[in-house]
């Protein structure tokens, strides 16, 4: 019997769902399998966040508190996950696959020589391995991919499991870690527009996506006032981020985020596959475009065709009727 | 600077393709550069025409990657190394970066510089794994990069913000294709591309024996995704259709 | 140094290829540019590459591994409608199984690659492996011209000079109405439009369906109902595992009809016996092209300057007589003679109006302009009402009549056509159209 750990993100002060839905698929999968289902936190604060961690069942949490972690800087987060690893010894390490995951994978399977599935959308474990689907082709198709090894990592798109509660009382193990400023080879100078009030895209419920089609100031105000009425969060396409129109930390698809929300409007977007990419999966779709023939139509559950200058208005107007 | 980019010659997501038992076939088995690599390879010449240096780009795959390559030197890179794979072999990207690895351990510079992942496979790793075997100090996801003096000025997409991040050479970073638009080679640019010194080594002259390199990783099938079915497309007057829908989005979707 | 080339051609199309492989094998120094993102990209068309001169430019290409070209033809069929029948005569012979085929089908993004590739390799065992290239993502903007000479191109900023320029540009010959050979106005009634539906199928269903053997494939035209009665005809072409299914269009009547190519096509896709043909598949592209009438009226003044020659379709050379569209193989033999043309021009180092004249004997000796001489009639005939209506109608009048069998007493074919006609047109119309046929095919 052998340890499943869940590294649990921390953003603005929160756990991030992902890493709760991560953490319950590892729980599920302890139990089929007879393993232990483990957290690991790493932050200023880790100790806080235990009893979030709690409810998800984790029968041991390791902690590593150091003022360091403040923001992300690869490689002390490094050290810090290889002495957790080395003390836990789980056979499975599993991550929300955030920025920050991405920037540390690859290095971390290097260092601990293991083996390592990114980006996955299910997995499970077999008596040899990590069986697990990706999406490749800019998501276009899937590819059943196995990873063999003493040791696998895998980090997992937001999105692909529900939570599921299962309350427990967990072993608190606090890791001690020491790192010296020589240790740090680069330096983070700043860190630039940190959204911090924003809401954080992966984890929205609703999402008002903008594409080229509203990229003057009044398409702008429209899409605003619409995320308004319906408290959503605020996406985009490259054609705005690229523009410098938008942060492009609001950029969703291949090269930007990945989200799953309950529901999804794209607004003046066209819907190519990079874009399609980091949306199908949301639950609602509205797509609204002039032009009949975009792909948007062809994976929107309600599609308006029409200028989003005359049908935004309208449509706002009417939302907020249905609102009160 | 010396800036080596890896560059990576990768399927078209865009042609179009077909799955037939488990395999995944390409109507045209049409291979470009990663578009990642394509910036990584841009910011490079941006970087070296300011502050002077050398890009030479580094391919690992099979014989006709000498596409990708041209296209590179036909960007402006100096020169390239094409390391030869046996082309019926898929590696994971643990084998190329142990590869690349084996190949820059002898190597002089200041940068090497990644895409942030392969278009086709989305796997982001290769770069990580790179610096982490060379001992390099890293960054991933740069949407913009600087020189100030010794040091790549690294600007990165992190989950909110962005990170400006200061490394000292030598270092590697993996470029997002937010960084810039790479620029589409002059006809001349072509021209030259074909004079431009392309060095082809086998892996064994790495110290690398093919048949001894077993990736840890392995797709052992590709499937469809389950379609999303496309629902309805209401065309008409503007306000109508903003009433429609938005009541079908509170009455039969219950979205709001 | 800048350096000179004897040649540069514009458009890497069927017509561009043949010549740079005639150039390349004939030890030229020249510059092949392509627009598109590589050599076909830009490419809608496709389908049935007549005759041998494939075989001239890629000797034994039956024999590749990795073929650009789908399946060879040994089956035809010419196939005449209205609304709910189909009267079709059939060819099939074994005589066209060996190779050199006289028709293969292609699919020109798979096709202008593959052969761009040969020419490729053709350049590297030339002198100028290191001196002739093949440019992609390059649009020519301006053919250069010194006194009615042209000496090179310029593409953005940039300028190339050289010997000659053979134009390969395509129907869209803007390149040739810039050099003052082609008028900038042509009639809508010399432009017909292509569209092209690619369906999938799986590859034995498709074999059985179309009776397919190995390599071997079938190539289908049809009038009447086909074009929901705008000026045209349809094709289907068998490839690999998909099929190539489209209509080329009369562009005014489909002005005046106000009809879309997609709804023409979606009607022809209707028709009960092309519904039972096609069933199953699943369309994975759609795409519609400018296709030049082949009408002689059109075609350039002259093919030729000095330092400057026009082929393939970019000349208007191209035939559509209601049994094939020929285009490509046209664009081929137009080529291959123009780099002729210069490789001869190299050898005197004139490549004055003097020798570029001689292209236009060549293509004039060749069966290139004899056909398009010889079949005019024809083709102004499919542009009539009594072909793309009358006549199918009557055919599949005739054929209700003549191959029911309701248990009264049969009529002898004779009395049946008199009635056909009556129906459908009238003796007169028919022996007007029936001499003009048998003097035009
Ligand atoms: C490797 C790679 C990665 C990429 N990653 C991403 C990614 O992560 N995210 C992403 O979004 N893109 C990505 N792209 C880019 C992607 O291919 C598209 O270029 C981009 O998504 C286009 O954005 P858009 O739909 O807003 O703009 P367009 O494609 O230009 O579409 C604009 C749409 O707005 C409509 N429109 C215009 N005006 C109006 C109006 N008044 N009313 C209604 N509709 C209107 C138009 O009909 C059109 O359909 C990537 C590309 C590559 C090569
Ligand atoms: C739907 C359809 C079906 C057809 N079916 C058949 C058939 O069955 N059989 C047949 O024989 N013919 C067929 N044809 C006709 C045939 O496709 C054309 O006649 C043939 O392609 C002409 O070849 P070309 O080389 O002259 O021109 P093209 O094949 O059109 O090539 C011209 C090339 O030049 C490039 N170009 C243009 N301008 C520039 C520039 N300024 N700079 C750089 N590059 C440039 C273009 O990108 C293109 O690649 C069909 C056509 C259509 C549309
Ligand atoms: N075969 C290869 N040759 C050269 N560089 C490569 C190769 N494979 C991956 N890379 C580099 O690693 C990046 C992608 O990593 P990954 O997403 O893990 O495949 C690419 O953008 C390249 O910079």
């Amino acid at each position: 019997m052998s340890s499943l750990l869940t590294h649990i993100a921390i953003s603005d002060g929160k756990v991030k769902r992902a890493s709760l839905e991560v953490l319950s698929r590892c729980k599920e999968l302890a139990g089929q399998h007879g393993h232990t289902a483990e957290a690991m936190i790493i932050d200023p604060d880790a100790a806080e966040y235990v009893d979030r961690i709690k409810e998800y069942g984790a029968e041991k949490v390791y902690l590593v508190e150091d003022p360091i972690f403040k923001n992300h800087i690869n490689i002390p987060l490094l050290k810090a996950l290889n002495s957790v690893i080395t003390q836990a010894n789980p056979y499975l390490v599993a991550f929300a696959s955030t920025e920050s995951t991405k920037d540390i994978l690859g290095a971390l399977a290097a260092k601990q020589d293991a083996a390592v599935l990114s980006d996955v959308s299910t997995f499970s474990l077999t008596d040899n391995g990590v069986e697990a689907t990706r999406p490749v082709m800019a998501a276009k198709i899937l590819s059943d991919t196995q990873a063999k090894g003493d040791q696998i990592l895998v980090s997992v798109r937001s999105g692909s499991y529900d939570l599921i509660e299962s309350p427990s009382d967990p072993e608190i193990i606090t890791v001690d870690f020491n790192f010296e400023e020589h240790e740090l080879k680069a330096t983070l100078r700043e860190v630039l527009g940190a959204s911090g009030d924003k809401i954080d895209l992966s984890e929205a419920e609703t999402i008002v996506a903008a594409g080229r089609g509203t990229k003057d100031d009044k398409g702008q105000a429209l899409i605003e006032e619409l995320a308004d009425v319906l408290g959503a969060a605020i996406g985009a396409s490259r054609a705005l981020t690229e523009a410098g129109i938008m942060d492009p930390s609001l950029q969703i698809g291949q090269t930007g985020k990945v989200v799953s929300p309950q529901l999804y409007i794209a607004v003046g977007i066209s819907g190519a596959i990079q874009h399609v990419a980091g949306m199908a999966n949301s639950k609602v779709i509205v797509a609204i475009n002039k032009d009949p023939d975009a792909p948007i139509f062809d994976i929107a559950d309600y599609g308006i065709v029409g200028d989003l200058y005359k049908v935004l208005p309208p449509f706002i107007e009417e939302l907020k009727k249905i609102k009160n | 600077m010396k800036f080596y980019v890896c560059i990576k010659q990768v399927p078209d997501v865009n042609a179009p393709i077909q799955i037939k038992e488990g395999q995944l076939l390409q109507d045209t088995d049409r291979m470009i550069l990663n578009a990642y690599d394509a910036s990584a390879v841009e910011e490079a010449l941006k970087l070296t025409e300011d502050h002077g240096g050398e890009v030479e780009v580094v391919s690992v795959g099979p014989a006709k990657t000498t596409e990708a390559i041209r296209k590179a030197l036909a960007m402006g890179a100096d020169k390239a190394v094409h390391i030869e794979t046996d082309g019926n072999r898929n590696f994971d990207s643990a084998s190329y970066a142990e590869i690349l690895a084996a190949f820059f351990e002898d190597k002089e510079y200041e940068v090497i510089s990644c895409g942030k992942q392969s278009q086709d496979t989305d796997a982001g790793l290769t770069g990580g794994m790179l610096a982490e075997k060379l001992d390099l100090p890293y960054s991933t996801n740069a949407v913009g990069l600087d020189i100030e003096n010794d040091k790549l000025i690294v600007k990165r997409q992190g989950d909110a913000g962005q990170e400006m991040i200061a490394l000292p050479a030598p270092c590697l970073v993996t470029c997002s294709n937010d960084m810039n638009e790479p620029r589409i080679p002059s006809l001349k640019g072509i021209m030259q591309s074909k004079k431009k010194p392309v060095e082809t080594i086998k892996l064994s002259s790495i110290g690398i024996d093919e048949s001894t390199l077993e990736p840890q990783t392995q797709v052992t099938g590709y499937r469809e995704k389950p379609a999303r079915q496309a629902g309805e497309k209401f065309e008409g007057e503007p306000d109508e259709l903003a009433k429609k829908v938005a009541n079908l989005l509170d009455e039969e979707a219950n979205a709001i | 140094m800048e350096e000179k080339f004897d040649c540069i051609i514009i458009g890497a199309g069927v017509a561009g290829l043949a010549a740079a492989m005639t150039l390349a094998r004939n030890n030229m120094k020249f510059l092949l540019i392509e627009k598109g993102e590589f050599a076909g990209s830009k490419n809608v068309s496709g389908g049935v590459l007549w005759g041998h001169d494939l075989a001239k430019l890629v000797p034994n290409y039956w024999e590749e591994e990795d073929t650009g070209w789908e399946r060879f033809i040994n089956h035809r069929r010419l196939t005449f409608m209205d609304d709910e029948a189909a009267f079709s005569v059939d060819f099939k012979s074994s005589h066209f199984n060996e190779p050199p085929y006289s028709g293969v089908v292609v699919l020109r993004s798979k096709f202008d690659r593959w052969l761009a590739g040969k020419v490729q390799d053709a350049i590297d065992e030339s002198d100028y492996a290191m001196d002739s290239f093949i440019a992609t993502n390059i649009k020519v903007d301006e053919v250069l011209m010194e006194d009615d000479k042209a000496v090179g191109i310029r593409t953005g900023e940039e300028e190339f000079h050289a010997e000659s320029v053979i134009i390969a540009e395509g129907v869209n010959n803007l390149l040739t109405r810039q050099v003052g050979l082609q008028d900038d106005y042509v009639p809508a009634d010399h432009v017909l439009t292509g569209i092209k539906e690619i369906i999938r199928y799986d590859q034995e269903v498709l074999e059985n369906r179309f009776q397919l053997n190995g390599k071997s494939g079938m190539s289908n035209e049809f009038v009447g109902y086909a074009t929901d009665g705008v000026e045209g005809g349809g094709f289907l072409y068998t490839n690999k595992d998909t099929i190539s299914i489209g209509l080329v269009l009369g562009l005014k009547d489909l002005r005046e009809k106000e009809k879309s190519p997609h709804d023409v096509l979606n009607h022809f896709k209707a028709h009960p016996v092309i519904a039972d043909t096609i069933r199953g598949g699943e369309v994975v592209e759609y795409s519609a092209h400018v296709v030049s009438s082949g009408d002689m009226q059109i075609m350039p003044k002259k093919l030729y300057k000095d330092g400057l020659l026009i082929c393939g379709e970019a000349a208007n050379l191209l035939m559509n007589a209601g049994k094939a569209i020929q285009g490509m193989d046209y664009a081929m033999r137009s080529g291959i003679l123009a780099a002729e043309t210069i490789v001869n021009a190299r050898e005197h180092n004139d490549f004055s109006s003097e020798t570029m004249k001689e292209y236009r004997s060549a293509l004039d000796d060749s069966y290139v302009m004899k056909d398009m001489r010889d079949f005019q009639d024809a083709v102004h005939m499919l542009h009539q009402p009594a072909m793309y209506k009358n006549v199918p109608n009557l055919m599949c009048g005739l054929g209700k009549k003549f191959f029911t069998i309701d248990n009264k007493p049969t009529k002898k074919a004779r009395k049946l056509m008199s009635e056909a006609v009556k129906e459908h047109s009238s003796w007169w119309e028919l022996i007007k159209v029936g001499i003009k046929g048998a003097k035009s095919l």
